[in-house]
């Protein structure tokens, strides 16, 4: 059924977290601990690539709710990257666009990262 | 008007037609129309409108006045169909535009229809506008009002598939929601789904899930500061039939004072989860990420949502109380086999006696006990008991006094002296509880006849003699368990001629009851007793026990029936 991955990886004190499939309910619980594991271990710095992301639903984008909060209090933020425009329309059907920045590769978002020494 | 005027004329015209009407693009359209228009006319101040629902107006594009106006909505009660002169109308829309400055009002048509209006201020030349000025603007106006339309109609259609959009991804949601719901039972997996969805659907920050737990609603999930803050309001909302903002709340007098609580908390809507209409919980949200308020349609969906979650909560805590339910059977069936192992399995013959005992434990398996054991030469130690309450503790308890019994009978001391020590054993044992042991034993000498018996706070088991007459083994003491000894157990003594019948009993049998919730009663036991006198000990348990049956007919036996018969033969 639900093809769902995460990928960690890390360079320059910048977390990628990779995603890949069909993020759903049922899968949503994969990224939640992704993001747990991270804030747990003290890492603010977040960038999401949705390349390989083929789906999102509503309990997925929830999961990015459920940790932004956390993250920016912590002088870190979650960025996300490299959206198919059918998943930025899920985004931005919510008003997502709103309360996250949205770049078009990782490297820009990293970038962003070293512009400002909050992270933000 | 010369030829070659009129061509200077038509040549920026027909451009500016040419550039209006090949995009689709709103935005770029009005502010052309508005450019090129202000250019011509030398004016510094300039608004366009479009057309909303009905008779409304919102200000779309402004030049030279401030932003803030832009999104305003007028209410043209008669939309004008000429150039107005807005000073000359006394109208609040009329009045509201003045004071920006505008002076003149221009209706932009399209198939003579209004589809808005082009609003201009003062020429900064001073001049008025001429008949020359007032048909080029009729011109440019005109030329733009199809493409206008065609971009409004566009932005329609924009925002209707917006909406759709919106609308399947909540389809899509509830149905996600609800595989993944129905696949699993795990209460904590159902309320994080939950919250998910609040904030991935609905895009709310703040939230509050509270179900209902023994009648009182109880926070079970929060995205807020002070979560206990809204307990106060819970019981004035548990009375709610549907999903509102808390600003229709507001107007209900019932609920006047929770609603002004959750707004003072940045809360915009309650949303209950019924089962059976009942309230068994409630959701709370605060604003969107959007920021658009919450509409009817909205209310519904999370209506919607809320019991989903709720049937799968409830289901989650059927489980959970299944399972509970499930462990308090085991552990009565673990009593029950020791309670059974506890019986002897069979009775030692007793020379010049005959004996029978029967034991039916009740569903709830109460802690009923009876024994039967040889001690030494001719002496049997008879014994009968009944724990307090029921379960494994109970089994526990009746298991240490058959193994004090064991234990301590075939000592040379007295029936008092052993007692007396079971009966330490058992205070010390349920250590002051309220548990504790109603016990009847006594030593029977098959060679001279005599029963030697302590009975501490058992019913006195009969003796009926072949004359009829009734006599009760009462002496002893108090129930054990309850208080170390301080005072001795009394001692008795009866002596069994042939004929003469011992029944020793518990309460089970005495106090059966029958539908009218009359006791079966010592009277009754009696009657059967004399009524079966000639008949051997197993002849007296069975009819004992049919008269029991009878009197009780279909009321659940509710204790343990234990009797105990001997027979001087």
């Amino acid at each position: 059924m639900s093809d769902f991955k995460v990928n960690h990886r890390e360079g320059a004190g910048i977390h990628v977290i990779e995603l890949k499939g069909y993020l759903d309910a049922h899968t949503a619980t994969d990224l939640e601990s992704a993001f747990q594991r991270l804030i747990n271990d003290q890492k603010f710095r977040i960038v999401v690539n949705c390349r390989d992301l083929t789906y999102i639903s509503s309990a997925g984008l929830g999961v990015f709710m459920a940790y932004i909060e956390d993250v920016r209090k912590n002088q870190g933020d979650i960025k996300l990257t490299n959206m198919s425009s059918k998943v930025y329309n899920v985004f931005d059907l919510l008003g997502f666009p709103i309360l996250y920045e949205i770049y078009k590769d990782e490297q820009e978002a990293i970038r962003k990262f070293g512009e400002s020494s909050t992270g933000r | 008007m010369s030829s070659r005027r009129v061509t200077l004329e038509l040549q920026p015209l027909f451009e500016f037609s040419k550039v209006v009407n090949s995009s689709l693009d709103l935005e770029f359209i009005l502010a052309t129309v508005l450019r090129t228009i202000m250019g011509k006319m030398l004016v510094g101040k300039g608004m366009v409108l479009s057309r909303g629902d009905g008779t409304q107006f919102r200000v779309r594009f402004v030049r030279g006045i401030s932003d803030g106006l832009v999104g305003t909505t007028l209410r043209l009660a008669r939309p004008p169909r000429t150039f107005v002169h807005l000073r000359r109308r006394k109208d609040d829309w009329a009045t509201l535009l003045v004071s920006s400055e505008l002076d003149l009002l221009i209706p932009i048509l399209s198939r003579n229809a209004i589809v808005g209006y082009l609003g201009l201020g003062r020429r900064l030349n001073g001049a008025r506008y001429s008949a020359n000025d007032r048909a080029l603007l009729r011109s440019l106006v005109d030329l733009s009002g199809s493409a206008i339309e065609k971009a409004l109609i566009l932005g329609q259609v924009h925002d209707a598939n917006r909406n759709l959009d919106r609308k399947v991804q909540e389809l899509n949601t509830l149905f996600d929601l609800s595989r993944e719901l129905n696949s699993g039972l795990d209460l904590d997996k159902v309320l994080r789904l939950l919250s998910f969805s609040l904030m991935g659907q609905v895009g709310v920050r703040q939230y509050a899930v509270a179900l209902e737990r023994d009648g009182k609603l109880e926070i079970a999930a929060s995205r807020m500061e002070d979560p206990e803050a809204l307990r106060a309001v819970f019981p004035d909302l548990c009375t709610l039939k549907r999903a509102s903002t808390t600003q229709e709340l507001l107007k209900h007098r019932d609920c006047r004072r929770p609603a002004g609580e959750l707004i003072r908390l940045g809360f915009e809507a309650v949303v209950p989860m019924h089962v059976q209409q009942k309230t068994k919980g409630l959701i709370i949200i605060g604003p969107r990420i959007r920021t658009v308020p919450y509409g009817q349609a909205d209310l519904e969906y999370l209506y919607a949502l809320g019991n989903m979650a709720i049937v799968s909560i409830e289901n989650a805590r059927l489980f959970r109380d299944a399972i509970e339910m499930q462990k308090l059977e085991d552990e009565l069936m673990i009593a029950q086999e020791i309670q059974r192992d506890l019986l002897p399995e069979r009775l030692p013959e007793i020379p010049g006696f005959d004996i029978a005992a029967s034991n039916i434990p009740s569903k709830q398996v109460g802690g009923d006990y009876y024994d039967v054991l040889a001690r030494k030469g001719n002496e049997f130690v008879i014994a009968i008991g009944d724990v307090s309450g029921k379960g494994v503790p109970a089994a526990l308890l009746m298991a240490n006094a058959q193994a004090a019994l064991r234990a301590l009978s075939p000592s040379a001391d007295s029936l008092s002296e052993i007692t007396g020590r079971m009966n330490d054993l058992a205070a010390a044992n349920t250590r002051g509880g309220n548990k504790f042991i109603t016990f009847f034993w006594g030593v029977l000498d098959a060679s001279s006849r005599t029963l030697q018996y302590v009975n501490a706070g058992h019913n006195p088991p009969i003796v009926l003699r072949t004359s009829g007459a009734v006599e009760y083994l009462d002496k002893g003491g108090l129930i054990l368990g309850v208080l170390p000894t301080r005072t001795p157990y009394e001692q008795g003594t009866v002596r069994l001629e042939r004929g003469d019948i011992l029944v020793l009993y518990t309460d089970g049998v005495s106090e059966a009851m029958n539908a009218g919730g009359e006791d079966f009663s010592e009277e009754r036991m009696l009657e059967v007793l004399r009524h079966l006198r000639t008949e051997s000990a197993s002849g007296l348990l069975n009819g004992l026990l049919s008269a029991v049956d009878q009197h009780a007919a279909s009321t659940p036996q509710s204790d343990d029936i234990t009797v105990l018969i001997l027979r001087a033969t």
